[in-house]
């Protein structure tokens, strides 16, 4: 188990290191940021003093191991708009990002496990049917739609919840909604084949025979083996929630990692391009590996790629 | 009841229990909700543009401006100030007994720290190059005096540290910059404002508390001001309905919708004029748009009264003058006669092409993006690519973001290409710096007219000391823009800012880049 | 949405009566939409590129001002918004067909090779893999599009140079199976050649579960440039593409709402019928893709 440990970050390290030198490029790619934080009337001389002072000048092989040997250490450089450590810009947002993400995979779960439930236990029925397109509905819509939507009606017109910020429990409900709802579907589905599967199985039917209520059934056995690979999935989605919430964060000035990456890009600040891509990198590759070590403990076979 | 039904209960009971409409601020928090805090540093001499509404409230200026843009001996740190006969020595009186955030009080040493600072390398403000140029020493013959010596005479000292343009004029705290760098001040910074610092995240807000009582606003009315960065307008007008927000800038579009349920909108007359030009090549304009003709064919084609009524809904008037500002031409007494206004006439633009010999008509690139202040900017270059094509200039639309088409500007890349901006309004002092960029051959990376005889112009105003001289230099700048068709100036557009109906009265001002929510604070 | 392949645990095989009649609704939707795509200049009563400013933000016909010249209404140029959403079929689903097929035929081809080679090969092939999946598809369209400027061709390959990798995983992870089978050794035992066993035996066995990730994934790709037209880096105006036209109107949700409805009904429409049908697919292929 733990040579399966060790090697599985081996190869999140090696993966890690390749994104380092794609991004590191894509990053230089999009620009020059003097454009961003000089004024419109700034002449050349302007220029090349900024472009020294922020250290923009030198090679870029310098630059590259600069960022990478900083990087290691946990410093990702200066924001070239905010002039602040970029440690500091994700230190305030991710903490944002990973509470919108969990109470958004709450949020998720809360609406997956009834439509799922009810989809398995009356399986074929109008009722599968119409749990599988609700769930299937948030992942038709663009997000921002739906973001608009609740915000102009539900928080404007309305009133019912607050429409932006991150501030208190109230504020988490429409964009956690918005963002978990995207996700419903996927895991809708685990867990009505989950639950389908166990309900076929060997073990259930011997449930039954011993005379074992079917409401006892459904919730606690079938539930409960159901709700594995749900669980390992979660985490996955963990992920993708926190690394696709950007469309939700602008909509509800959510400050969090989103939100950042998109200032950073369309000012070109590349310590912060960097930075926000090989952190999400990071916590992709941990998720993974926690899943990735869970199943292995699980299931041997799994241990070496087989 | 079964087991979901009692989820389901439990769920609305506690939504009902966490919805609670916040009713309108209480009278001692401002909120204030914008698009876009733009460079969003809190350390004045880090870009001096749009940060202004917020910095205009933690730190004061050596020369206050009224809302109407004049000087005023009341609104800065220098209670009054004069020249020498020959205008190279500059004396600043300082009042006493002002004090920073963190106790200490306000001497010459400071001012002049303050404007060595924005001199300085690390200094990106709007204005710091010509100071730089200007200024020659600075001296400190006492506590609440300084004298500004220059190079060469000149007028413009006092307006270039004053409210009315950017924040060279801002007075920082010497002994606690030096003594904590300007890496901490940039995270606590210290002025002599009515609020202030408290804390800041990077991207969604910054908070402010008053101080117990400014020299100038006295007992501030708001104990607490917040501005909050929500770029969906959507969500800045849920905000203000949900009275989370007493102020939010508001597109022109959405006016009528709010004006409707009874939010107040102060406009901002003639905030900016949108004003589009050609991208020079390397040594000046190319063809077809070197030829004055196929300019003034380009300027007529276009319906001014019809995208100053569909695409700004109304809030905007025809422009006449490339890159004229109309508070400048006020102060240097310049008038636009309806002769000067360009008229719809695409058919006598078809024959100024075809005298041009361009009657097959050629093709034009157009760049499509959006600016802080002009949401409408791409639906704006889509009308103009569309009027065009009537007159049989084939326009391609090049979808980018402003730093993309800064760079083809500045790289002179892609000349005749067609780019815009809406430039904010200024005092003739500011409308002079942006010529002097941007209509200037020898400041090379911006500019975009390339004309000797405006060069010459130009360079004589720098040097007067002449009131009536340099008004008159500026009146024939103007007209021969105008004459010259340098540009293509399609309208000014008002800019609305929407607020919460127990706000009361305010005045926003017409300074460029400021709002005057301080005054707001005064009993 | 997966990463992982989970090897089966013992199902029991699918009853006869799990599978679901021909799901009639979704595919006469996709067809439908294809129909429009196609014959589009036959169907759509205007030029979708016709602007008129004083004729912006007209509303349907049913509505006062309405009229039948714009049966749906005007957008904020003034053009009509039927014509746009009959010529934005062609724009927006091409962009998912498009950028899903080169996807899954690079994904396929890296999944197949990884999966027979195995050993260096595979784990670099994965670790490439690894890297492509964590950055975020919308991240690298909007750095494409701040560089390059945002067009139809930048929204194709910012979305499928990150997508390829899903489908490598999903197939590698069948191809590792199918290789522990008996047929696989016995091919080689005959002789044959790595083309060949590629081609002849591991890609049909994987074919359902590439038919299943199609299907899902083209709604996918639809609803992505949807969110990226959204952030301004979409496909541009003024091409008409249902993803930016519900953008350009969503400031205008109660006052004209007809801009942003219309064109999202469609995205709904398509994309809802597009995943239902892979649903069904899925059930009816492989129900044991579940973790897809």
């Amino acid at each position: 188990m733990v040579r399966f440990v060790f090697f599985r970050l081996l190869q999140s390290l090696v993966a890690l290191a390749i994104l380092s030198v794609v991004v590191f490029v894509l990053a230089r790619a999009t620009g020059d940021p003097l454009h961003m934080i000089l004024p419109m009337n700034a002449s050349a001389e302007d220029y090349a003093n900024a472009r020294a002072y922020l250290g923009l000048d030198r090679p870029y092989l310098e630059q590259y191991a600069s960022f990478v040997g900083r990087a290691i250490t946990g410093d990702f450089g200066t924001s070239i708009r905010a002039r602040r450590p970029v440690i500091e810009l994700l230190q305030e947002r991710l903490p944002n990002s990973l509470k919108l993400a969990a109470f958004a995979m709450g949020v998720s779960l809360a609406i997956a496990f009834p439509l799922g439930v009810m989809a398995a236990v009356r399986r074929g029925t109008g009722v599968d049917r119409a749990a599988q397109i609700v769930a299937v509905l948030g992942q038709s819509l663009p997000t921002f739609w739906v973001a608009i939507v609740l915000v102009e009606f539900v928080a404007g017109r309305l009133q019912w919840l607050p429409a932006g910020g991150a501030d208190g429990l109230a504020s988490y409900v429409l964009p956690g909604f918005t963002l978990g709802w995207f996700v419903v579907a996927g895991m809708m589905r685990l867990l009505r084949s989950g639950m389908l599967e166990v309900l076929d199985s060997e073990y259930v039917k011997l449930a039954r025979l011993k005379g074992v209520a079917e409401r006892r059934v459904v919730w606690v056995h079938a539930l409960k083996n159901a709700l594995i690979p749900v669980v390992t999935f979660a985490g996955i989605y963990f992920a993708i929630l926190v690394t696709t919430a950007i469309v939700v964060e602008t909509v509800f000035a959510w400050p969090g990692l989103g939100r950042l990456a998109y200032d950073g890009i369309t000012s070109r600040d590349f310590p912060v391009i960097q930075a926000v891509v090989l952190v999400t990198a990071i916590l992709v590759a941990a998720v993974n590996l926690c899943v990735d070590c869970v199943y292995a403990l699980i299931d041997p076979r799994i241990r070496y790629g087989q | 009841m079964t087991t979901t039904s009692r989820i389901i209960l439990l769920s609305l009971l506690v939504l009902a229990g966490m919805a609670s409409p916040a009713w309108a601020q209480t009278k001692s928090e401002l909120t204030v909700a914008l698009s876009s805090f733009s460079a969003e540093t809190v350390d004045p001499a880090l870009q001096g543009h749009n940060v202004k509404y917020y910095l205009s409230l933690m730190f004061d200026y050596l020369v206050g401006t009224t809302p109407e843009g004049q000087p005023s001996q009341a609104g800065g740190l220098a209670s009054k100030w004069e020249s020498s006969a020959d205008h190279k020595r500059w004396t600043f009186h300082l009042r006493r007994g002002v004090k920073f955030h963190d106790g200490t009080e306000m001497t010459s040493e400071d001012v002049k720290f303050s404007l060595q600072r924005a001199m300085g390398k690390r200094s990106t403000t709007g204005y710091a190059g010509p100071l730089r140029t200007l200024i020659g020493d600075i001296e400190t013959p006492a506590p609440d005096r300084v004298v500004i010596v220059t190079k060469e005479p000149t007028l413009i000292i006092p307006t270039y540290l004053s409210r009315s343009l950017s924040t060279e004029g801002i007075v920082l705290p010497k002994k606690y910059i030096e003594a904590n760098g300007d890496d901490v001040f940039a995270r606590k910074p210290v002025g002599t404002g009515p609020y202030k610092f408290v804390e800041q995240v990077v991207g969604s807000h910054i908070k402010m508390t008053a101080v117990d009582n400014h020299w100038r606003i006295g007992v501030p009315k708001y104990k607490n001001v917040t501005f909050r960065l929500v770029p969906e307008e959507t969500t800045r007008i849920a905000l203000l309905r949900r009275g989370e927000v007493d102020v939010a800038d508001v597109s022109r579009e959405r006016v009528k919708e709010l004006e409707k349920d009874g939010f107040p909108i102060h406009m901002r007359k003639e905030e900016a004029v949108v004003h589009a030009w050609w991208i020079l090549g390397p040594d000046g304009r190319t063809p077809p748009t070197n030829d004055k003709r196929v300019r003034e064919a380009l300027n007529l084609a276009i319906d001014r009264n019809e995208i100053a009524q569909s695409i700004f809904g109304g809030y905007a008037e025809p422009a006449a003058i490339p890159m004229g500002l109309t508070w400048a031409f006020k102060d240097v007494g310049f008038k636009v006669t309806p002769d000067m206004m360009y008229a719809y006439d695409p058919a006598r633009a078809k024959k100024l092409l075809a005298d041009a010999g361009l009657a097959g008509g050629f093709s034009i690139d157009v760049y499509a993006f959006q600016l802080p202040g002009f949401p409408e900017g791409k639906a704006f270059a889509e009308a103009l690519a569309g009027y065009w094509e009537k007159i049989g200039v084939k326009s391609k639309l090049i979808p980018v973001d402003y730093p993309a088409f800064r760079k083809m500007w500045v790289d002179r890349k892609a000349p005749g290409a067609v780019g815009y901006y809406n430039i904010a309004n200024r005092d003739w002092i500011g409308a002079y710096a942006l010529l002097e960029k941007q209509g200037y051959t020898p400041s090379k990376l911006n500019d975009t007219v390339n004309d000797p005889e405006v060069d010459g112009m130009l360079a004589q105003v720098m040097r007067q000391t002449d009131r009536e001289k340099i008004n008159a230099l500026m009146r024939n700048v103007y007209t021969r823009l105008r004459s010259e068709h340098h540009g293509v100036p399609v309208v000014f557009v008002h800019s609305p800012y929407a607020a919460s109906k127990t706000l009361g009265k305010w005045n926003p001002g017409s300074v460029m880049y400021d709002l005057f929510l301080d005054e707001l604070a005064r009993k | 949405m997966s990463v992982v392949a989970i090897p089966e645990t013992q199902a029991a095989p699918a009853p006869a009566s799990r599978r679901q009649r021909l799901p009639l609704v979704s595919l006469s939707i996709v067809a439908a939409f294809v129909l429009v795509a196609l014959l589009a200049p036959l169907l759509a009563p205007s030029d979708p590129y016709d602007q008129s400013l004083r004729l912006r933000f007209r509303p349907p016909v049913w509505e006062e001002r309405g009229s039948w010249s714009y049966p749906l209404g005007t957008d904020r140029l003034g053009r009509d918004l039927l014509s746009r959403i009959i010529y934005g079929a062609r724009v927006s689903l091409a962009a998912g067909v498009v950028t899903v097929l080169i996807s899954s035929a690079f994904g396929a081809a890296v999944g197949l090779v990884a999966g027979y080679y195995g050993g260096r090969t595979d784990a670099a092939l994965m670790r490439a893999t690894d890297a492509t999946l964590s950055f975020p598809v919308i991240l690298l369209a909007l750095i494409l599009a701040v560089t390059v400027g945002p067009s139809f061709t930048n929204v194709v390959i910012a979305i499928a140079v990150i997508l390829w990798a899903r489908y490598a995983r999903v197939i590698r992870g069948q191809v590792l199976t199918l290789m522990t089978l008996d047929f696989i050794a016995q091919a080689r035992i005959a002789g044959a050649g790595a083309w060949r066993i590629i081609t002849r035996h591991l890609l049909p066995n994987t074919l359902n579960t590439l038919v299943v990730l199609i299907t899902l994934q083209v709604g996918y790709v639809i609803i992505v440039e949807a969110s990226l037209s959204f952030l301004g880096a979409g496909i541009p105006p003024p091409t008409p593409a249902w993803g930016s036209m519900i953008a350009e109107g969503r400031d205008f949700v109660t006052s004209a709402w007809w801009v942003s409805f219309f064109p999202g009904l469609a995205i709904l429409l398509v994309v809802l019928a597009f995943n239902l049908l892979g649903d069904w697919l899925r059930d009816t292929l492989d129900p044991r893709l579940r973790q897809l």
